[in-house]
């Protein structure tokens, strides 16, 4: 059973801890890392047009508003500050497998990018990226290498010499991650896969391997788990972010018109297990209203989940899940 | 391994390039022969070996991963992708490696000695060898690696005038490219050429047994006779490739296999006399097996060399569960790379790693006792 708390009664759950102090604003100086969050997804409504451009206010608001929920800070400022320092290098990994109907909106990615901007990160030091540029183009982001704001290209094909184990697993990271980048940020959408189960925040990171097609039997497990829980994913992985304005119950991977409906909801964590379950739970909830069977029956829950919280990277547990509703 | 377009042009020489490069061969593309692919624009054709499933998914039928996938995703090849419930090969005609080796290489001991086979490869493979020693492009897909487009007809014209009178589909895994494999070998046929195949025999017997009648000969990894090695350092299974074996050892195809033994993993006195015992039962005592010495590489770099009193131990096993010709491979100067007549014990062919110094047969037998040396000789 999730637990639901409202952003005021989460506030009051956390206030003791990392986040005091800087409450009243007067003290931005927060130490680089996780404050808070175990277990904890800050849900942030979008309301109005679902398929075409957001409201450029709404997004703000939303995007501020889940960080908010997902640090328990006060201000987006302080939230960001939270996770990043200003000199990190951060990557945002974009899932744009679906194309432009089923990627990460760039008018939310903008609206992250700013706070991080206004936070302290140094925009050039902003990097956006996927497998391709292509793929990038694909979901309506404009490739930019050069010049003193964020970047956005894809790794193509830049990755490490040589493979590293992790688990199950013995691939070449990308490059970007593996010497560029000092702090990540997963950003993918809410939809169903066709053999994991869902695609959401830990799946995303299979873009970032040279071989993610070899790691796609028993439905991915343990394979993603085993991704995420190495040291380049790990130790750099800050923030995990959801664009669940629609989202896709069925027939995932791929966009597939059948399967798509409106949440409304943008999501932030710094639990990527979390924001998995979560996922999980908004996609059943879909599929039951349908009249469809759950991940579960359909023989292809995703298993994953649980196998990352096993490392410990985060609640796999859906009683321990803490969804902050602003 | 890997082609650059200096070597490619060296390869091609002047002549057989141009000769095709005035038109577009195959199925339609936009891509010309000797074209440098990088990146994504890469020539898709239909698979031929898959079925349509529901809500545009489609199960593969090459290969025994039988992969379920979903439409925008690939197989476990990584070269195969389903586009909106079609599926596609994404490698026909995109050689990433191409080179003209003596064909004592691949290793075929029994197939025309000291000729060169022109051997290709394109990206991938459909299983994923802890000890791989391509793994740079068989664990890659076809974007991730530099290819040229050469189509068989280019293929075959580069074979000609490098000398060769075999091609090679090999290095990485040519079930993967199964389509081309197909197309090549009937260039090579029609050219007067032998198709030659270097595979690890994962593959489903439909397919195997269409391209088949096309080849002169297979060279078959058995990566060890134990489904847990296969299980465990391949993700595949051993039963598949045992069946494999059978239906080319069936067919008018020569067929020759290769052990890599692995210190500790596949080299015990039991697994290499069960292995030995089963080829001579199912296969016959006529097929020669090869034992090679593993080196340190990709995902298995905490094992040393093989031993060499290792392989002789294989090599000794092997001869007395009777066999006729066991080689050992990797180990230059050994009297296991010599062929040596089983009747009277004389060495018929004499080599040096994949030099021929002395080859004695006389009308494919035994100068002294006469007796038949089965392969393909000439």
């Amino acid at each position: 059973m999730t637990r639901k708390l409202s952003r005021r009664e989460f506030g009051a759950l956390v206030g003791g801890v990392a986040v005091v102090g800087i409450a009243d604003g007067s003290d931005t100086t927060v130490p680089s890392g996780v404050v808070t969050g175990r277990g904890v997804v800050g849900v942030a409504r979008i309301e109005g047009e679902t398929t075409g451009r957001l409201d450029e206010a709404a997004v703000e608001a939303a995007m501020s508003a889940a960080l908010k929920a997902a640090t328990g800070a006060d201000n987006e400022v302080l939230a960001v500050r939270s996770l990043f320092s200003s000199t990190d290098v951060v990557g945002i990994k974009l899932n744009c497998l679906g194309g432009k109907r089923l990627s990460p909106r760039p008018e939310l990615v903008n609206a992250l990018v700013d706070h991080l901007i206004a936070g302290g990160v140094v925009p050039r030091n902003i990097i956006l990226f996927e497998r391709s540029s292509r793929e990038l183009e694909r979901a309506g982001f404009e490739i930019s290498r050069s010049g003193d704001g964020p970047r956005c290209f894809g790794t193509d094909n830049d990755y490490d010499r040589q493979p590293s184990i992790s688990g199950s697993i013995g691939s070449c990271f990308a490059r970007l991650v593996s010497e560029r980048c000092s702090a990540l940020i997963g950003f993918g959408v809410v939809k169903d896969h066709d053999l994991a189960g869902v695609s959401a925040s830990l799946k995303n990171w299979y873009g970032v391997i040279h071989n993610p097609n070899k790691y796609h039997d028993n439905q991915c497990d343990p394979y993603v788990a085993d991704v995420v829980r190495h040291p380049l994913i790990r130790d750099k992985l800050k923030l995990t972010v959801l664009d669940g304005v629609t989202a896709q119950c069925h027939g995932g991977p791929a966009y597939r018109a059948s399967g798509i409906f409106p949440l409304g909801r943008l999501v932030a964590s710094t639990d990527p297990v979390a924001a998995d379950l979560w996922a999980w739970r908004v996609i059943d909830e879909e599929r039951t209203r349908r009249g469809m069977p759950t991940l579960e029956a359909a023989g292809r829950q995703p298993r994953f989940i649980s196998t990352a919280a096993s490392h410990g990277l985060g609640v796999g547990d859906p009683s321990q899940l803490i969804e902050v509703e602003v | 391994m890997s082609l650059d377009r200096r070597r490619f042009a060296a390869l091609l020489a002047a002549g057989a390039a141009s000769a095709v490069s005035l038109r577009e061969v195959g199925a339609a593309t936009k891509h010309r022969v000797g074209e440098i692919i990088e990146g994504e624009d890469l020539p898709a054709r239909e698979a031929s070996w898959y079925r349509k499933l529901e809500e545009d998914r489609v199960e593969c039928e090459l290969c025994p991963q039988a992969c379920t996938v979903a439409d925008a995703e690939r197989g476990t090849c990584g070269v195969r992708e389903n586009r909106r419930g079609i599926y596609y090969t994404l490698v026909h005609s995109l050689a990433c490696s191409v080179h003209a080796d003596p064909v004592e290489k691949k290793p075929l001991f029994h197939v025309m000695p000291g000729e060169l086979a022109l051997s290709y490869a394109t990206a991938g493979c459909n299983v994923e060898c802890k000890f791989c020693q391509n793994w740079e492009i068989s664990q890659f897909r076809p974007e991730q690696v530099r290819s040229v487009y050469l189509p068989p007809e280019a293929l075959v014209e580069a074979a000609k005038k490098s000398g060769a009178r075999l091609t090679a589909a090999t290095y990485s895994e040519p079930v993967v490219f199964w389509e081309y494999v197909r197309d090549a070998a009937r260039a090579a046929r029609k050219a007067g050429l032998a198709p030659t195949v270097v595979s690890n025999g994962y593959i489903q017997a439909k397919p195997l047994k269409e391209v088949l009648p096309l080849l002169r000969a297979v060279k078959i990894d058995l990566k060890s006779f134990r489904e847990t090695f296969y299980r465990d350092q391949l993700r595949a299974k051993l039963k598949p490739v045992l069946e494999s074996l059978e239906i080319i050892r069936k067919a008018e195809v020569w067929l020759e296999i290769v052990v890599l033994l692995i210190p500790t993993l596949n080299d015990s006195e039991g697994e290499v006399r069960d292995l030995a015992r089963w080829v001579k039962t199912n296969l016959g005592a006529d097929v020669p097996v090869h034992f090679t010495r593993f080196h340190p590489t990709y995902r298995l770099t905490n094992l040393p060399p093989t031993p060499v009193p290792t392989l002789e131990r294989a090599w000794n096993i092997a001869r007395a569960q009777g066999l006729n010709y066991v080689y050992l491979g990797n180990v230059p100067s050994h009297p296991g790379e010599n062929t040596v007549c089983p009747g009277c014990g004389e060495v018929i062919i004499r080599r040096l790693g994949y030099r021929i110094l002395e080859n004695r047969l006389v009308e494919g037998a035994c100068p002294d006792c006469k007796r038949e040396i089965p392969g393909v000789w000439r």
